[in-house]
């Protein structure tokens, strides 16, 4: 018995020996998109109850106003510097009956297209998943919302500067408590963690809830760490379609900017040229 | 003291009767410049809100304004460039207007794009202190001071020699400012004060600036220095309007900007606005004046008026290809619809297409043929209209997707913003009248040499 477990022979040693190169090759099984200490953000449409707790909750931590009738009404309310999430009653456009409240804030892109814009790198994101905008460094030049595939930031008129939701990173370093939205939620419709977990849970949702359709940031603008599990397909509920690639990336940058050097040396070249055929004789 | 203020007074009120139209047209000038400071002085007050007409498009005409005045100052670059850097001596003439006007209207669109920041003290401290490379407007702002310092002293080194004559032919207070802006005895103070000869004779030495007629006492030194430092303008123009276009070019979230093909549009209409600019302030000065035009420029205009209409009929084809590109993505095709069929269609169908482009096309080809002044300053003038509406529409109509579905409350600019693009305007229109007025911008002053 002793002697059969210490014997190695050749076929099991090739078994281990391929065993042990394939693990290392594959590597633990991990979710797609896990990361030690990045968080993410789910909100759940099937779940929410429109109660808007999570706008007056938001408001109330960041210090934001309250624009008229927007938390006691069905009336659409758009994102604004004083509205970092909106909360929206949306009728599936494909089937009329079938309606939901549309959760919608920052979508803390993993590679922000506003942060590549932003002149002075007012917005950064953070190593945990948090895009921030710093509002003592930003210019309020709005060109960060020109390059937002989702159209969030917005420009308050009042400070002069974009603001926009930061995923309360002030709340989560300082007392390691969840977002103020994620922690007013009632109906668990909103849920906050490690991304790769949100992850996991939204696709299990997906598989287990008959009206879960879409998962909203697994893909679009190159993934995002906020994950919204939709009843439909976005387009058909009127929200920013993004593109399933990322948005503004450098090489793109570079490819446009050469077509722009091209054309000014083009022009230049013209200019040699009507000097050249035209010369200095009078006319 | 009251004596004093007495006399000028008197002569002030002279000047006025006999050129009543002159003074009526500053007093209009500075009107409009009032009225601009009011929308601006309202916007600090109340918010920078007053000059949205939407908040979901947060860039309107302030940036549409900077465009087009930015890329005029391009064109104006690259058309007096012709005659000082490439050396075509028949461009000569327009040479000094189209460097001062290059300027002016460098100065306002920026003006145009700072009220329209938020915070535009920061952007130079946090420019330096943080930059982002990636971004094309942190580029803006690097590659737009040397062109700005590049088209001023191009400009000062061309009309130093006027202002040195009218400083010497002038009396009393005027032959001081003039002799300050030519800057005359400044090297022989700087000399009396400064050790500065052996510096000269070590610069010379080293560089062969004396073989060059580069050194400050040679003959024409300055003329070429000023094609010197006029090719450095162009290049540093060029540089700063491939970034500007590339601004809009790269924000692949706004689908009508996004794309290599706006650079192309960019440039070609820098062209047409330099072009339409320089004939249209030439022809207006000498109308107004009631100088007659010399030969050599009369035959100028004609020229320019003819490259002005192939341009044009360069820009027809583009802009077709360029709409039926976009018309079969379908992130483009919305905006484009916008401008063909939806709200936005006078502006590109009337002011872009006709006004800007066609009529002028037979406008200004009638007028070289028949040798019609008037046609070719009425055809710049309505490029120029074309342009600034295109650029608007540009600006604004890209906007509206995907945000705005169910339609704008407006497409026409807030009130408030249309007096501070007038107050701009306005500031625009008197520098240059100044300028013609006090600078030597005249053409035959003396003829450029080189």
């Amino acid at each position: 018995m002793k002697k059969a477990a210490e014997k190695i022979d050749r076929r099991k040693f090739l078994k281990i020996m391929a065993g042990t190169s394939a693990y290392a090759a594959l590597g633990p099984v991990r979710p797609a998109g896990a990361q030690p200490y990045r968080f993410g953000k789910l909100a759940d449409t099937t779940r929410c109850i429109g109660c808007k707790r999570c706008m007056s909750a938001c408001k109330r931590w960041n210090k934001l106003k309250v624009e008229r009738d927007e938390l006691v009404s069905d009336r659409e309310t758009h994102l604004s510097a004083q509205n970092w999430v909106v909360v929206n009653f949306r009728a599936d456009t494909m089937n009329r009956t079938r309606r939901t409240y549309q959760h919608w804030a920052c979508q803390h892109c993993i590679q922000p297209a506003c942060a590549g814009a932003c002149p002075v790198k007012a917005i950064t994101k953070l190593p945990h998943g948090y895009v921030v905008v710093n509002e003592k460094k930003c210019i309020g030049c709005r060109y960060c919302y020109q390059s937002c595939p989702f159209k969030v930031p917005q420009f308050d008129f009042e400070k002069r500067v974009t603001r926009k939701c930061t995923l309360c990173f002030d709340r989560i370093l300082i007392n390691y408590s969840k977002p103020a939205c994620v922690a007013a939620c009632p109906a668990g419709a909103l849920s906050f963690g490690y991304k790769h977990e949100m992850i996991l849970e939204a696709k299990k949702r997906l598989y287990k809830v008959k009206s879960a359709k879409h998962i909203l940031g697994l893909k679009e603008a190159g993934g995002t760490d906020m994950l919204t599990i939709l009843t439909a397909k976005p387009e058909d509920l009127g929200l920013v379609v993004a593109p399933p690639k990322v948005v503004n990336q450098n090489l793109d940058k570079l490819r446009i900017t050469a077509a722009g050097f091209m054309s000014a040396s083009a022009l230049a070249g013209m200019m040699y040229l009507y000097r050249t055929l035209t010369g200095n004789n009078s006319r | 003291m009251k004596r004093l203020i007495k006399e000028n007074l008197d002569l002030l009120l002279n000047d006025m009767e006999r050129f009543p139209g002159y003074y009526v047209w500053i007093g209009t000038l500075i009107a409009l410049i009032v009225l601009g400071n009011y929308a601006l002085l309202m916007s600090l007050i109340y918010s920078l809100e007053i000059f949205e007409f939407s908040i979901k498009i947060p860039w309107g005409t302030m940036v549409s304004n900077y465009v087009f005045l930015v890329g005029s100052s391009t064109g104006l670059c690259i058309v007096s460039s012709l005659g000082l850097v490439f050396g075509l001596k028949r461009y000569e003439p327009i040479a000094k207007r189209g460097y001062f006007m290059a300027l002016i209207t460098i100065i306002f669109g920026m003006a145009s794009i700072m009220l329209h920041l938020g915070h535009p003290e920061r952007s130079p401290i946090y420019s330096a202190l943080t930059p982002n490379l990636r971004s094309a407007m942190w580029w803006m702002g690097i590659v737009y001071p040397p062109y700005i310092a590049s088209l001023a002293v191009c400009f000062w080194l061309l009309a130093r020699q006027g202002l040195a004559k009218t400083a010497r032919e002038s009396v009393g207070l005027q032959s001081k400012i003039y002799g300050l802006m030519a800057l005359e005895g400044l090297k022989a103070y700087l000399y009396r004060i400064l050790p500065l000869e052996r510096l000269e004779a070590k610069t010379y030495r080293l560089l062969p600036l004396e073989k060059m007629g580069l050194a400050l006492d040679s003959d024409g030194a300055d003329l070429r220095w000023a094609r010197i430092i006029g090719a450095l303008a162009l290049i540093s123009g060029l540089l700063a309007y491939t970034v500007e276009s590339t601004l809009f070019a790269h924000a692949e979230a706004r689908p009508f900007w996004y794309g290599a093909l706006i650079p192309v549009d960019f440039f070609l209409g820098a062209a047409l606005c330099g072009l339409a600019w320089i004939m249209a302030a030439g022809i207006i000065t000498y109308k107004v004046k009631g100088e007659v035009i010399p030969a050599r420029l009369r035959d100028l205009f004609y020229e320019m008026a003819q490259i002005l209409a192939l341009l044009l009929s360069v820009e027809l084809p583009f802009i077709a290809y360029k709409m039926g590109h976009g018309l079969f993505e379908p992130a483009k095709g919305k905006t484009i619809m916008l401008l063909l069929k939806g709200p936005f269609s006078p502006a590109f169908w009337v002011f872009e297409i006709a006004i800007g482009i066609v009529l002028p096309i037979f406008i200004l080809l009638y007028a070289a043929r028949q040798k019609k002044m008037t046609g070719v300053l009425v055809a710049s003038v309505m490029v120029l209209i074309g342009y600034f509406v295109k650029r608007y529409v540009f600006v604004v109509a890209s906007q509206v997707y995907p945000v705005i579905t169910k339609g704008l409350p407006s497409y026409l600019p807030a009130f408030m913003e249309v007096l501070l693009i007038i107050g701009i305007f306005g500031g625009l229109l008197l520098a240059f009248t100044l300028g013609e007025e006090y600078l030597p911008l005249k053409d035959e002053d003396k003829p450029v040499t080189l």
